[in-house]
């Protein structure tokens, strides 16, 4: 009952009310967070496989995720940063997404689950 | 320089459009089906006759708007095709510069006796690893029977490789009721799609499975159902429901369309609005729930410019506090001739109404229609 009730708050708000308690594990900042977002179809997809990144499966982000040492490693880690986290919070036209920026929130449980030892990689 | 390429190339496709319909025009035009324009009943590709007319009508300059200028063709035989670009400026914290190409496709329509058999195909950028082969595809082909073929009304029945019936299905398809409420680019399935198109009402209903070739962004197995009522000759209300099944995921998305004519000012309101539930069924799995919702307000503006001015809304969980995307998009269509449109578009971006980055983009669109 009382989850119904914070669904109808949350849906008449449009927005929820809780700290975010999401899982940090490979599967959801895939398929919840990369997706929807790097992960579109025309872009670093398994379709279209921009720049060697496919973000929109599991097993896709799992191969782009598990290269940490070459230059376009994302978690290759330079200046004590991931190479995802970094291009996710740059400025100056070096921005990714370029057009649609990620949330605070969900650039959080990325480098929550990072920090995590990258449950799921 | 390379990083400026890549930048244009994830802008162009995401700002992409697959020549979907207009339907800005309908309401205001006596056409309040997509079947009053398209040959299709969902709307998008090859016009029919009065498609045509409404481009020549809605046009600054006169001209023929048959296809190629109303090359003669035989009876049987509809084609249509679209060519897009698209040049501009996108993050707006530093308005990097993009120019691409966005779609060079061509249609054609072979019909007799109340079947036919449709093929869009075209040119993508290279696909599935870079294979050159992959350059070439068909978005759609499919064989289609309808009850009343001279009408535009009637029974629809089609089967191959198409885009499951779902929402308002704008032309602009980065609306977030399309890109997050279960419509996004290229999301064409294989599948047995049932229409009725009527006066006072229709529905759709398709089952599909995903393309087991070619990659796409529709990676489940399900079904799409959409009804439209008409009230009046000014306006429309709408209900759909879409569920998806994939390896790692499943997907139901649930909403609401609106329509409302207002002859008075010539002003054209559709409103769309989802509900879609995402279960990870991945490792541990996860659901969570969002929410997304358009409103789009159409004004033509004589010498065939058609402004719009839109408001989304995109909750991304509705778990988490401050976690949503608003955005303001304006468009402005400029109908040169019944087959050149020059398009401006524009959007503001706000996470969590200004607690995060902005984003957005301002880009100067050509479309070719065939």
């Amino acid at each position: 009952m009382r989850r119904s009730i914070a669904l109808a708050v949350a849906l008449a708000s449009g927005c929820g009310t809780a700290p975010d308690d999401r899982p940090a594990t490979l599967e959801v900042i895939t398929l919840e967070i990369l997706a929807p977002t790097c992960g579109q179809v025309q872009c670093h997809s398994s379709t279209t496989n921009l720049r060697g990144y496919a973000l929109d499966t599991v097993a896709g982000a799992r191969a782009a995720l598990a290269d940490k040492t070459s230059q376009d490693g994302l978690l290759k880690v330079s200046n004590g940063k991931t190479k995802l986290i970094e291009v996710i919070e740059a400025t100056g036209g070096k921005r990714m997404p370029p057009d649609v920026p990620l949330a605070d929130e969900d650039i959080a449980l990325l480098q929550k689950w990072i920090d995590g030892g990258e449950l799921g990689l | 320089m390379i990083r400026i390429v890549i930048i244009a190339l994830a802008i162009a496709m995401a700002t992409a459009s697959v020549a979907h319909a207009y339907p800005q025009y309908q309401l205001s035009h006596g056409d309040a089906t997509c079947t009053g324009c398209h040959v299709s009943p969902d709307g998008g590709g090859i016009l029919n006759e009065n498609g045509q007319n409404v481009a020549e009508q809605t046009a600054w300059k006169d001209g023929n708007g048959g296809w190629m200028y109303g090359m003669t063709k035989p009876s049987w035989l509809a084609l249509g095709g679209d060519v897009r670009g698209a040049a501009g400026f996108v993050d707006p914290g530093t308005a990097s510069a993009a120019a691409y190409p966005m779609q060079l496709e061509v249609a054609a329509s072979v019909h007799a006796h109340g079947f036919s058999l449709h093929a869009l195909g075209g040119l993508r950028s290279p696909q599935d690893g870079g294979s050159a082969l992959h350059v070439l595809w068909s978005r759609e082909h499919y064989v289609m029977w309808q009850s009343n073929p001279d009408e535009t009304y009637g029974f629809y029945v089609r089967a191959g490789r198409l885009m499951p019936t779902f929402g308002l299905r704008l032309a602009e398809h980065i609306n977030y009721t399309q890109k997050y409420g279960g419509y996004p680019l290229y999301a064409e399935a294989y599948g047995l799609s049932t229409s009725y198109v009527g006066h006072a009402f229709e529905v759709h209903a398709t089952g599909f499975v995903h393309d087991p070739i070619a990659t796409s962004a529709e990676k489940g197995d399900g079904g799409a159902v959409y009804a439209e009522v008409r009230l009046g000759d000014h306006a429309a209300i709408g209900a759909d429901a879409k569920y998806t099944s994939a390896p790692e995921q499943k997907h139901t998305y649930a909403g609401l369309t609106g329509k409302l004519y207002l002859p008075g000012p010539d002003l054209l309101f559709q409103a769309e609005a989802e509900i879609i539930e995402q279960h990870v069924t991945a490792g541990a799995g996860d659901k969570t729930t969002q929410l997304a919702g358009y409103l789009l307000a159409s004004k033509p503006l004589g010498g065939g410019l058609l402004l719009d001015v839109g408001l989304g809304h995109y909750t991304e969980d509705t778990r988490v506090k401050d976690l949503y995307r608003d955005c303001a998009d304006a468009n402005l269509h400029w109908f040169v001739t019944p087959h050149v449109e020059g398009l401006l578009t524009a959007r503001v971006e706000l996470l969590d109404l200004g607690g995060s980055p902005t984003g957005g983009y301002l880009l100067a669109q050509f479309h070719y229609r065939l």
